[in-house]
């Protein structure tokens, strides 16, 4: 694989890179409470971009990405609390068991197009949740919680998501500017051309649907990290499925910027209004209502709805 | 002889629930097989059903059965609201779905699921309701059913083969079927496909909603905004198992579903496991006979 030339980096990369650098000084800075505001923040945005990376660039809508974020989570769990490693190797551990599921799951799902992709990965997340229930080693059913000499380490917690994002932001940025972004453009828009044309798709796909499991996996593992914990039935809500996909959609599916964008149009209302309960449902009621409108009248989202009616966003956003 | 008698008592509750399954996929399966079009809310329609025949119960002392034409009116008018609302941009002047058109609804669909379980939760708070209604039990020997569970077997049976009857028989069944075989033929022959589409889904939501009355006759505590979630995906895969557009799909796929679950925990010994064999069973069904099983 070639990497890109730096002198090809557009204004987004740079605005991208920007931020993030940003955010990475001021971090020992802030107060705590805001801290965990931006760790969410991360943690959303790198399951946002993994879902980005299937959902985004394939256009095969996973509606049960959530399995690789709770099982990244027990994975972390279950690695600190029976071999007592450090909670980054646990991160580690819970990207290597969401890659590994990816593959296994995308072998067999992948085969699936559309609606039966859609169906068989949210059937597998729900087995996946019920199988969870009777293991005795993730706590048989009542899920695994951190020894509490692992402590609240917000700092630490901030740098790992950091890293992760910003590794994830830079591979989804060199997929999409190579071969293999030509690759999954033309599955997009026609799969069975694409085959003739002599691209394996199937290998592609799998590519990035593993990508995909490796980094939800490493983001539920710092969820879990951040919650001191997992407990399935709130690891494995479908809710956190729904809301990555909201993101990608209000953001811009298969766009370098929209998954960040859409992570802080969900995420933070949702954290703000969450203080008073009566406006945390409306809230989901709203983001609902823009889904739906995104969808069925400006499919590009927010950043592909920018690029479309204003000429001189075109070159600068990607 | 016992294990004989558990065996048996565990499969004919089996084939009640998958009954009662089959008819709450049913409508999917129509909407799926005229429309071309999956509806991911659909589990939150049939969340709407069970709570109207909640509120008929506390109301005006409705039995559920009694809910069930009051449901599948308020069904009729949701289906031609969701036709127009959401389908219709989609489907005009189309020959046949396109993948495009196909992920266009899934995402729009699942937009409505998200405002209509939220808006469930902020209206009717995440406390569990139910219908308090048993008719007693038919006893013979050994073997003991609930009267319920049979009187909405027979009902969810009757519906599916009314509606069967409905499409082969009737001239406007006949061009539904003709407008899920080839829309530019129908045209040709003087058919409205957009009042045919509007029908078909109408038809769709009629019997989803139906089937969500039914359903709460099993559920005397478990209405509740979320119950979507548990039977969307289960709707989802009886339609797959049977076919999307076979008729009598739904019902072998509903009663393979129920079965499963039902004499699956028996072997197994735990209900969660037994639900995740009945999920995954949709996988080797895709892989082996994309089609469904019905021929």
């Amino acid at each position: 694989m070639r990497l890109p030339a730096i002198r090809s980096f557009g204004p987004t990369v740079w605005g991208i890179g920007l931020f993030l650098i940003l955010l990475a000084g001021s971090a020992p800075r802030i107060p705590v409470f805001l801290l965990t505001l931006v760790i969410g923040l991360l943690i959303w945005a790198t399951l946002a971009y993994s879902l980005n990376l299937i959902t985004g660039l394939t256009g095969y809508v996973s509606f049960g990405h959530v399995v690789f974020m709770a099982l990244g989570g027990y994975a972390l769990a279950f690695g600190i609390g029976t071999w007592n490693l450090h909670p980054v190797a646990g991160v580690a551990f819970g990207a290597v068991v969401g890659a590994a599921l990816a593959l296994g799951i995308g072998v067999v799902t992948l085969r699936f197009r559309g609606v039966y992709f859609a169906i068989a990965t949210l059937v597998v997340a729900i087995a996946a949740l019920y199988i969870v229930l009777e293991v005795k080693e993730l706590g048989d059913g009542q899920g695994l919680y951190l020894p509490s000499s692992v402590g609240f380490q917000p700092l630490a917690m901030f740098y790992t998501i950091w890293v992760i994002l910003a590794i994830e932001i830079g591979l989804t940025y060199i997929i999409t500017h190579g071969r293999i972004g030509y690759g999954l453009r033309s599955i997009k828009s026609d799969e069975d051309a694409a085959s003739t044309l002599g691209i394996n798709a199937a290998q592609l796909k799998l590519f990035v649907y593993t990508l995909s499991g490796l980094f939800a996996g490493a983001a539920g593992g710092v969820y879990a990290w951040n919650v001191s914990g997992a407990s399935p039935y709130q690891a494995f809500d479908l809710g956190f499925s729904l809301q990555m996909l909201a993101m990608i959609v209000i953001g811009g599916m298969g766009t370098l910027l929209g998954p960040l964008i859409g992570t802080v149009a969900v995420y933070l209302p949702s954290q703000i209004f969450l203080t008073i309960p009566v406006l945390g449902g409306l809230q989901a009621i709203v983001i609902g209502i823009v889904v739906v409108v995104i969808a069925l009248f400006v499919p590009g989202g927010i950043v592909g709805t920018l690029q479309k009616y204003i000429p001189e966003f075109r070159g600068i956003l990607e | 002889m016992a294990d004989v008698a558990l065996f048996l008592t565990d499969l004919a509750l089996g084939l009640l629930l998958g009954c009662v399954f089959a008819v709450v996929a049913h409508g999917l399966n129509l909407i799926w097989g005229v429309a071309k079009v999956v509806n991911v809310a659909h589990g939150e329609f049939i969340m709407l059903a069970a709570y109207g025949a909640y509120f008929l119960n506390v109301s005006f002392g409705f039995n559920p059965l009694l809910s069930v034409p009051v449901d599948a009116a308020i069904g009729l008018a949701a289906g031609v609201g969701f036709y127009f609302g959401f389908l219709h941009r989609e489907l005009r002047g189309k020959e046949s779905m396109g993948l495009q058109s196909e992920m266009v609804t899934l995402v729009a669909t699942f937009g409505l699921s998200l405002v209509l379980i939220n808006a469930a939760q902020t209206l009717w708070t995440t406390t569990v309701v139910g219908i308090p209604w048993s008719p007693g039990s038919l006893v013979y020997g050994p073997f003991q059913l609930p009267l319920g569970g049979l009187y909405v077997a027979f009902l969810s049976v009757a519906i599916i083969a009314l509606s069967h009857v409905f499409l082969s028989k009737t001239y406007l069944g006949n061009a539904i079927r003709a407008y899920s075989q080839d829309i530019p033929a129908t045209q040709l022959v003087g058919i409205s496909p957009t009042f045919i589409a509007a029908i078909g889904t109408a038809l769709g939501f009629c019997i989803t909603m139906a089937g969500g009355a039914l359903l709460t006759v099993w559920l005397p505590t478990g209405i509740r905004p979320a119950m979507g979630n548990l039977y969307a995906p289960i709707s989802f895969v009886i339609v797959v198992l049977g076919g999307p557009g076979k008729m009598w799909g739904s019902l072998v796929g509903g009663l393979t579903l129920g079965v499963i679950i039902n004499v699956g925990q028996l072997f197994v010994g735990s209900l969660s496991v037994a639900y995740a064999i009945a999920f995954l069973v949709l996988i080797p069904v895709l892989l082996l006979r994309p089609e469904g099983i019905l021929r």
